[in-house]
């Protein structure tokens, strides 16, 4: 395979760029008056070639590609891995009590997940394990930007999403051992869960892109129902090629339905670079061919992740239409637990590495004077007391009964299924038209 | 009341239901301003305005994703296919996500995707497929054909009231060529049951959709030879009506399977295997398949004319049956 020798990417120049038309989002002028206070006090706000807003305070230093060497093929990293980690963006929205409460549920996604290893480990865990290290900004402070009434739509590597949303730990740790009291009853694993009535959240599936539809489905569902909701959707750097993500999420932009699209760039997809998987530079871009607004952020930076998605949010409750945020970050560990990720070349591992997304917040949280060291550590002794509980609670539940496998495959027909938000509401029928045969039928008479 | 065509009672059935239940809404490819290609929804969106009549870009994923999300929100959409060949490109979305919502995360998805469907039009290989089998395959869903007027209309009602979802495969060869009165009251027809079309005590056709009136003109035929063909309509494909299949066997000891879609893993495969599990010792004969050919659908009249069964294949096959 030939490949055309690129240069590193020098990083963009930071340039102020006041309104851009491609992101209507900041043009409102609630909001902009709203954050105006800690504005002020912003890092300026970049913009891709193609006129994206890039939030973040450092571009990718280097870049991988593939090459044929010493007869064999592997990725080749080029530039500079040992940039200076930037300080995290301020939050034009966050308060103090917001913050910390991220950083604990950002710690308990990762314990939860340490806790499911060394279940893995000793054999508790059935099948594939998913885990999502280095992703716990993304995740976390996505869905804290969420309303009680909005939805989530969230993939396998989302655990932190659904303890957001409200899920107990031992719920995702009972979905991975296959016990009867997960809430799939045992027929599915992992995140592959949901809750209609409460939650509101969209059990996902295997196939990626193939919920960001359901999504739209969702909000134009409320939508009739006279209420604007955000249905908050993921896809990765890889899922994203697939076709159901643009149908999906083309017929939200084309209806203006309040779907907001994380694009979690987390660099691969099981073992492929993005390099290999498509040939723009940035995921925001495809933005502009949708006709949404869209945005690159720092995907292990929590501010800025909440921050995007906060906007998104609120332009969904507007009623203003979807939104698409790329947030760039790295999948800490190999596909599944199987996969060492061994084609990962390590000083891109480093790279991430120093570039953590709880150790970021928490040197900003030391920096901003909202918590000090010993409070951390106790936050994380008291997330381990609690992870440790849910753990002793998954263990105890039980396994499914047999003669469960086969039932639920249909509904009932004599229990009514009621609407979630009210009556349909529509603005311009005409109730008094009578029905009658299409002219055109008589054609074929 | 003059008698209805198969298209009209399908519309009447869709409009009557959006009237008495405001959850309803239709969304598919030129529903609204045009009526849909076969005009099944023609004036609906004057009647219920664009919000309950939704047209969408040229995108089957996304009419069955967006119309699954929209039943999570207790709405009953009705999502339209122009043509079901176009199924395929939904494919995922209803056998993954939407089959396995209730059994999977208790979520129930109470819609309908609908088109048209089968050949005789010379549609060619994209417009005239009958690809129903892929989803009577696929436990969670319910499988609809319907072969006349009066079922097209209560069948349509009783899928859009069902808690699940629901395949309606309409057969554009029948859409205007078959018509018969309605009843004038509010009616539906149970999904999951047969019907016997026409009775007789020789030998079961079990059939369905268009091939009904192949077996008709192959019964009328027959009948003046002293040969009785028993017609029944399975208008259910998921789940098949077994009573039905049984009693029918039970009768005349003498089944044909007919259907225009291909025969190797079409539903006369499962229709011999239930009469096996359940009315083995019934038989005086094997149990015979007469189908299209294990071939794509062929544009050229007399390709298409080679292709699909034949009222003389029936003929013939009854025939040789009786001499068994």
């Amino acid at each position: 395979m030939a490949t055309s020798k690129i240069e590193a990417p020098s990083p963009a120049p930071i340039e102020s760029k006041p309104k851009s038309a491609l992101n209507p989002q900041s043009a409102n002028e609630a909001e902009a008056t709203a954050a105006a206070g800690k504005e002020a006090s912003q890092p300026p706000v970049g913009t891709n070639p193609h006129g994206i807003p890039d939030w973040r305070l450092e571009q990718s230093p280097f870049h991988i590609e593939s090459e044929w060497a010493n007869g064999e093929y592997r990725y080749k990293v080029t530039g500079d891995t040992n940039t200076p980690v930037p300080p995290m963006r301020p939050s034009k929205y966050l308060t103090k009590e917001q913050s910390i409460e991220m950083l604990r549920y950002m710690i308990i996604n990762r314990r939860m997940e340490a806790t499911l290893e060394s279940m893995y480990k000793q054999s508790q865990v059935i099948g594939g394990l998913y885990l999502s290290l280095g992703q716990e900004a993304c995740s976390v402070a996505s869905a804290y930007a969420l309303d009680k009434d909005d939805w989530l739509g969230p993939m396998i590597r989302n655990q932190g999403s659904m303890i957001v949303k409200g899920y107990q730990p031992s719920a995702t740790m009972m979905q991975y051992m296959g016990k009867g009291a997960s809430p799939t009853k045992g027929r599915d694993s992992g995140s592959h869960y949901g809750d209609l009535k409460k939650l509101n959240v969209v059990a996902p599936i295997s196939h990626l892109g193939d919920s960001i539809g359901v999504l739209a489905g969702v909000a134009l569902g409320a939508r009739l129902q006279g209420k604007n909701i955000a249905c908050l959707a993921y896809i990765g750097d890889g899922g994203q090629s697939t076709g159901p993500t643009y149908e999906g999420f083309n017929f939200a932009a084309v209806q203006r339905l309040g779907v907001v699209l994380v694009v979690e760039h987390n660099s691969w997809a099981y073992s492929t670079p993005v390099e290999l998987q498509f040939a723009c530079k940035d995921l925001a871009d495809r933005a502009i061919g949708y006709g949404v607004p869209g945005v690159i952020v720092d995907g292990t930076d929590a501010n800025q992740v909440y921050d995007a998605t906060h906007e998104a949010v609120a332009r969904a409750h507007r009623g203003e239409g979807a939104s698409i945020i790329e947030a760039k970050l790295m999948r800490m560990k190999g596909h599944a637990m199987h996969d060492p990720a061994q084609y990962i070349p390590m000083a891109v591992k480093e790279y991430w590495k120093r570039r953590d997304p709880i150790a970021r917040m928490e040197q900003y949280l030391k920096e901003t004077d909202w918590m000090n060291e010993g409070q951390i550590a106790e936050m994380h002794a008291e997330v381990e007391r609690f992870i440790d509980e849910e753990r002793a609670v998954a263990e105890a539940a039980p396994m499914p009964e047999p003669e469960e496998a086969g039932t639920d495959v249909y509904f009932d027909n004599a229990t009514d299924i009621p609407v979630k938000y009210g009556e349909v509401r529509v603005k311009h029928a005409n109730p008094n038209r009578k029905l009658t045969e299409p002219s055109v039928h008589a054609h074929y008479k | 009341m003059a008698p209805v065509t198969y298209l009209e009672a399908i519309r009447q059935g869709i409009w009557e239901e959006m009237e008495r239940d405001s959850r309803v809404f239709v969304m598919g490819e030129d529903v609204g301003a045009y009526g849909g290609a076969f005009k099944v929804t023609e004036g609906f969106v004057h009647k219920f305005g664009m919000e309950r009549v939704i047209d969408t870009p040229i995108s089957e994923m996304a009419i069955a994703s967006a119309a699954y999300g929209a039943s999570l929100t207790g709405l009953r959409p009705v999502g339209e296919f122009q043509f079901m060949d176009f199924i395929s490109s939904a494919h995922s979305q209803i056998v993954q996500m939407l089959a396995k919502s209730n059994w999977r995360w208790g979520a129930p998805a109470p819609l309908v995707l609908r088109g048209p469907s089968g050949g005789g039009v010379s549609g060619g290989p994209f417009h005239s497929q009958n690809p129903e089998m892929f989803y009577v395959h696929t436990p969670g869903l319910k499988v609809i054909a319907p072969a006349t007027a009066r079922d097209a209309k209560g069948l349509i009602k009783s899928a859009i009231r069902d808690n699940n979802p629901v395949l309606f495969f309409e057969h554009k060869f029948l859409y205007r060529r078959v018509k018969e009165e309605l009843p004038e009251e509010d009616y539906t027809v149970e999904i999951g049951k047969a019907r016997v079309h026409r009775e007789g005590r020789h030998i079961s056709v079990i059939t369905y959709a268009s091939m009904v009136y192949v077996a008709q003109e192959a019964a009328e035929i027959l009948e003046k030879e002293g040969i009785e063909l028993e017609i029944l309509d399975l208008r259910t494909l998921l789940p098949l009506d077994r009573d039905a299949i049984r009693r029918t066997v039970e009768k005349t000891n003498h089944v044909i399977v007919l259907h225009e879609d291909t025969k190797t893993g079409g539903i006369a495969g499962e229709v011999a295997a239930i009469i096996n599990e359940e009315a083995f010792d019934s038989l005086d004969a094997p149990i015979v398949r007469i189908t299209s050919m294990d071939a794509p659908v062929p544009f050229s009249p007399p390709l298409e004319r080679a292709f699909l069964p034949k009222v003389e294949d029936v003929v013939r096959e009854a025939r040789r049956l009786m001499k068994y």
